[in-house]
């Protein structure tokens, strides 16, 4: 007897810990969770989000670099950690929605976190060696045809946006280029510039300044609208295949047993970052524009994404069989 | 011609401000420091450091930052010699040589070659830069794949080179190296590898661990368990500057050192790691007597630090002019330049001259700070052999420990420390030298990566290889080695077979 009134009292009073945290949330330093080295695109993405952050809510941010997997090791330390509002995560698309449908991961994507805003969106870009005589998106598809496996393009790695995009543009498209995978998206885009392959879907941050020296020739963009860092590239849905949608994001997802007012508390600071002139600014030199989404927009978004890659891989695997 | 100078006129009027020339310094001390602390490498110590640049300008951040980088490299060198933990895979080789050399109360000497080593192959390294940048960039344009494949395979082949008891063994060794890189993703699938379905594999085994427990924490367990520990601590400390005669047997290792470390520093992907151990091998071809190797030859110690220092210099190279990391610390600098508003790319010479000229200014500035700092600092270093064992010993393993924790923030990557040290104590007492089973481990998923991807793109034709001018090169460079050193094992049973 004594027992169970002992569970509910210390049940009741955890309760009234949680509620009581998630007024006076944030009284601690925060840690942000990036699953990436620190350096590249996400990183820089987590410190300009936390330089703010810490201006917002008074409390300081830590960066806190767990690579690993592709973001997996650190999405995974995010999942398992307590909802508290102290861990929180600056996700990817790779370890979110790509990863959990191409190989085993222990966490679920929809189920194990609580999505709070995607913060920064950055398109891939079309770019292919300039000494094709390709020029459009139109040549693409009309050279992949007539020579089927002799394009080859340059990816991150295996199951990684880079190849997978590629992989649904093909299955799109009727296509067939050869894979030829790289440790990260920076020497697969070098790959392309010295000719090594002939093309890749790349990150814009990687595209641009090879664009500009015209070390390579971009031909378009990924995502469904034009991108502002390039308005003059169409995108890959209105030139050859309608629909297409490719798009790599970075957002903050907290633990799935965060409370729900402290997710409403930070999604209302992500909403003003994302108007914020500053913030702009900042993203803009990495090359991403700032986006705000609802929680639920985006936990939809999520679950659209990996329905994608899903049936992606059901079609793929079909065709070879 | 005379635009360079210009350009490096200039450049030397940003670096030398007084603002950055303190963070130029500031750079320099912070990389002797972490260089000096095994396991924490630049990678840890530049992330941790972004934050506090956002205050300053971007030229005074990246000279900092640079300054952090190649400081290390001379910092790296001191615990390698002083007590066999090699803290970076550049300075796995000095440790062969230099550790001998202050067992034989010869510290002061393998530090001070180390230290001017590194500064001449770092200024001559910076000159390079300067005048043929641009166009060593280019030249690295026509590396690809197959010619990476290469210049892996002449790796491993001088990696027997570096072995100084039994061939058999360093074979051995580097197999045992290669296995162990095996483990991870595999590149091309995307599955796992000997993981064992643990996450903490997957991006393969943490090379500081394994240097950490190999060297480190087996060497403390070796030194423990003799009752004559460490003999070092009863010899005497001996004089800071190396004798005339000593310098005089390494000035032609340091200069073929940098000339190595120039160039494999421009080429992406562990340039300076085969560098290093390329230096070293060649130190023991040219040598007239080579049985000096391995017991406390000052060559040994002269070219590879020479080498890395000089990549170290030019591994800025592909940065610098094409906006191409070559390495982890390479991409974290991409990562500060475009934090400070700056996307490094092709046009990064003729768009930010201040940036790019003020940096190579202040890479002479930096090494000579670097061997002003370095040189005195020599005596306290090796003071530090007095401390009582008892107490040393605990440093280390504590050190160690914690230099292994920081590179991932991973307690995993600590228990494989453990699990290292037991295998290099057991190595140990089986007289297998780890030095080449690195080698193996360092070189084995890059050739792994070439190899696939070179017949990926090849389609499967074998003969590219043997098509590309390089790669051909390449490969013949390391058939001769091969038989070079095939050669005096063949003729020594030949002699045997006549005296029958």
């Amino acid at each position: 007897m004594m027992r169970i009134a002992a569970a509910i009292l210390s049940a009741g009073m955890a309760l009234g810990a949680t509620t009581a945290s998630a007024q006076e949330w944030p009284s601690k330093t925060i840690k942000l969770v990036v699953p990436y080295a620190p350096g590249g695109y996400t990183d820089s993405v987590a410190r300009i989000a936390a330089r703010y952050l810490e201006k917002e809510l008074g409390q300081t941010v830590i960066v806190d670099n767990r690579a690993g997997g592709g973001g997996i090791v650190g999405s995974d330390i995010v999942a398992k950690s307590p909802g508290d509002g102290y861990t929180l995560c600056i996700c990817s698309v790779g370890a979110i929605s790509v990863a959990p449908v191409a190989q085993t991961t222990s966490y679920d994507p929809v189920k194990s976190f609580k999505p709070v805003s995607i913060v920064s969106t950055i398109p891939q870009t079309v770019i292919v060696n300039p000494s094709l005589p390709i020029n459009t998106m139109q040549d693409l598809v009309t050279y992949a045809k007539a020579n089927p496996g002799k394009l080859s393009y340059g990816s991150s790695g295996a199951g990684g946006l880079m190849h997978y995009s590629v992989q649904l543009f093909d299955a799109r498209n009727g296509t067939k280029m050869t894979h030829v995978p790289f440790k990260g998206g920076s020497p697969a885009t070098a790959a392309v510039v010295s000719g090594e392959v002939n093309l890749s879907f790349t990150n814009m941050t990687d595209a641009l300044p090879q664009m500009e020296a015209n070390k390579v020739r971009a031909l378009a963009v990924t995502s469904a609208k034009r991108n502002e860092f390039a308005p003059q590239l169409p995108t890959v849905s209105e030139t050859v295949t309608p629909g297409y949608s490719v798009e790599s994001w970075n957002g903050v997802m907290a633990p799935a047993s965060t409370p729900d007012p402290i997710i409403a508390k930070l999604s209302d600071v992500l909403k003003k970052m994302a108007a914020d002139p500053e913030m702009k600014k900042s993203m803009a030199v990495v090359g991403a524009s700032t986006v705000f989404t609802t929680p639920e927009e985006y936990k939809a978004q999520i679950a659209a994404e990996v329905e994608q890659w899903r049936a992606l891989l059901k079609e793929i695997a079909e065709k070879k069989n | 011609m005379t635009d360079v100078f210009a350009a490096l006129g200039h450049g030397f009027a940003v670096a030398a401000t007084p603002i950055n020339l303190f963070f130029c310094l500031a750079g320099a001390i912070c990389g002797t420091l972490i260089g000096v602390l095994p396991g924490l490498g630049p990678v840890a110590t530049i992330s941790l450091l972004l934050p506090a640049t956002y205050a300053l300008s971007p030229v005074s951040a990246i000279i900092m930052l640079a300054g952090i980088y190649y400081g290390a490299q001379y910092g790296g060198s001191t615990t390698a010699i002083l007590v066999n933990i090699p803290g970076e895979s550049t300075s796995v080789v000095t440790a062969i040589d230099g550790y001998k050399m202050a067992q034989q109360g010869r510290a002061s000497e393998a530090l001070a070659i180390a230290a001017i080593g590194s500064f001449i192959a770092g200024c001559i390294g910076t000159v390079v830069i300067a005048l043929l940048g641009p166009p060593l960039a280019l030249m690295t344009q026509q590396f690809a794949s197959p010619d990476y494949f290469s210049l892996m395979v002449l790796g491993l082949v001088s990696a027997v080179v570096l072995a100084n008891g039994s061939a058999f063994r360093a074979i051995a060794m580097i197999f045992l190296g290669l296995l162990l890189g095996m483990v991870g993703m595999d590149l091309n699938t995307g599955e796992a590898r000997m993981t064992f379905g643990l996450v903490e594999l997957s991006d393969g085994i943490n090379f500081v661990a394994l240097v950490m427990g190999l060297f480190g924490v087996a060497e403390v367990i070796s030194n423990l368990e003799g009752a004559s520990v460490r003999i070092v601590n009863k010899m005497r400390i001996g004089t800071i500057w190396p004798s005339f005669k000593a310098l005089r047997g390494a000035w032609g290792a340091v200069l073929r050192g940098t000339a190595l470390g120039t160039l494999f520093g421009i080429l992406p992907g562990g340039g300076a790691t085969i560098a290093s151990f390329s230096a070293y091998a060649l130190e023991k071809r040219v040598a007239r007597d080579r049985s000096r190797f391995g017991n406390g030859a000052i060559e040994g110690v002269a070219g590879p630090e020479s080498a890395n220092n000089a990549a170290a210099q030019t591994s800025f190279v592909p940065l610098l002019t094409m906006g191409i990391p070559t390495s982890a610390t390479m991409a974290l600098m991409v990562g500060a330049l475009t934090l400070h508003g700056i996307a490094p790319g092709p046009m990064i010479i003729s768009r930010q001259p201040d940036l790019f000229w003020g940096l190579i200014a202040s890479m002479f500035l930096g090494n000579a700070m670097l061997v002003i700092i370095n040189l005195p600092m020599i005596g306290i270093w090796v003071r530090l052999l007095a401390v009582p064992y008892r107490l040393l010993y605990l440093v280390i393993v504590v050190i160690c420990a914690i230099g292994v924790y920081s590179v991932n923030n991973s307690s995993f990557d600590v228990y494989m420390t453990v699990g290292f040290s037991l295998l290099g104590y057991v190595l140990r007492k089986l007289d297998a030298e780890p030095a080449p089973l690195l080698m193996g481990f360092v070189l084995g998923p890059m050739v792994e990566e070439n190899f696939r991807r070179s017949l990926i793109t090849s389609h499967g034709d074998p003969m590219i290889f043997l098509q590309r001018p390089i790669s051909l090169a390449l490969l013949l460079v390391s058939a001769a080695l091969l038989i070079s050193i095939m050669m005096p094992a063949v003729r020594q049973r030949r002699v045997e077979v006549f005296q029958e």
